[in-house]
């Protein structure tokens, strides 16, 4: 019951893009409001590049410091040009409202001297009314 | 007798036709001007911030000839090569070092600078700060790391590696 009501919450929220292709996650930008102790949002990580490559979700606060989210999946292979969703629901962790990064990160290519690792970051504010 | 029956016939039905034709154009009529009201149909669209990043090309450092610096702006380094293709109201950065490879031997301290400069749609002058992209398009952006040690340090023989986090949010 008290995931249904997370998801409900979350899916309240106006957070229903369109996939587009070569897009590394959309939306970028979100505000949730949530009646249960979390808040979800869902993400679409794309893939740009022509080949597979391995995506890893992460949760940051403003801080940049790691956020217990569940994230489902966290790490995944993605096709080439491909888009998939995947479901971060937060804590608010005994506060009213919650500020964080979702990020998605590229694991870059190997056997080079300097590696580039992409990661792209949507700002996310979670609101929580009672 | 029937003949003249059937003639004030066809005249009566000749009659009815023009009527009905004329009860018909007028209902046309009456139905093109109906149509002719215009109506707006209203068309919204909103676009959030986007950002899409593309490695290129990873980077190579070279070590300078006093063996204190190894950077990818030394002679024969060269930087990574990313496309950033985004609607604007994002920004880039680059994160501190985390991630490094080096070879046993090198015991001493390494400071890692990561920069980046952008070219295409924005041009952003070389710089290790989180910057706004606000332009919409297309930027290349190069993507430099120097690794420098201080005092009587110097880099030794061996693979080095370290990883830069190109941050587009």
């Amino acid at each position: 019951m008290r995931t249904i009501a997370i998801l409900a919450a979350g899916l309240t929220a106006v957070l229903f893009p369109i996939a587009a292709t070569g897009q590394s996650m959309t939306p970028m930008r979100g505000e949730v409001r949530s009646f249960a102790d979390a808040f979800a949002v869902r993400v679409f990580p794309g893939n740009p590049y022509n080949q597979r490559i391995r995506v890893e979700i992460h949760v940051y606060d403003q801080d940049f410091q790691p956020v217990d989210a569940k994230i489902t999946p966290s790490a995944f292979l993605l096709a080439g040009q491909a888009s998939r969703p995947v479901l971060v629901v937060v804590p608010f962790d005994g506060a009213n409202e919650r500020k964080v990064r979702i990020c998605t990160e590229s694991i870059p290519f190997p056997s080079e001297q300097t590696q580039i690792r992409a990661q792209i970051c949507g700002k996310f504010f979670g609101h929580r009314r009672f | 007798m029937s003949r003249i029956i059937r003639l004030e016939s066809g005249v009566s039905m000749k009659f009815f036709r023009a009527v009905m034709a004329a009860s018909v154009l007028a209902a046309c009529g009456g139905q093109a001007a109906s149509a002719a009201t215009t109506g707006n149909v209203l068309f919204n669209g909103t676009i959030t911030a986007t950002c899409t990043v593309t490695i290129n090309s990873n980077g190579t450092m070279t070590v300078s000839s006093n063996l204190q610096s190894l950077s990818s702006h030394n002679a024969g380094g060269s930087a990574g090569i990313a496309q950033v293709d985004t609607t604007g109201g994002v920004s880039l950065s680059v994160d501190p070092v985390a991630t490094t490879t080096v070879p046993a031997s090198d015991v001493t301290a390494t400071t890692w600078t990561p920069t980046f400069a952008t070219s295409g749609a924005q041009t952003i002058a070389e710089t290790g700060t989180a910057t706004a992209l606000t332009v919409p398009g297309t930027s290349t952006v190069a993507v430099n790391l120097a690794g420098t040690k201080s005092g009587t340090n110097r880099f030794s023989a061996g693979n080095y590696q370290a990883t830069v986090t190109l941050r587009c949010e």
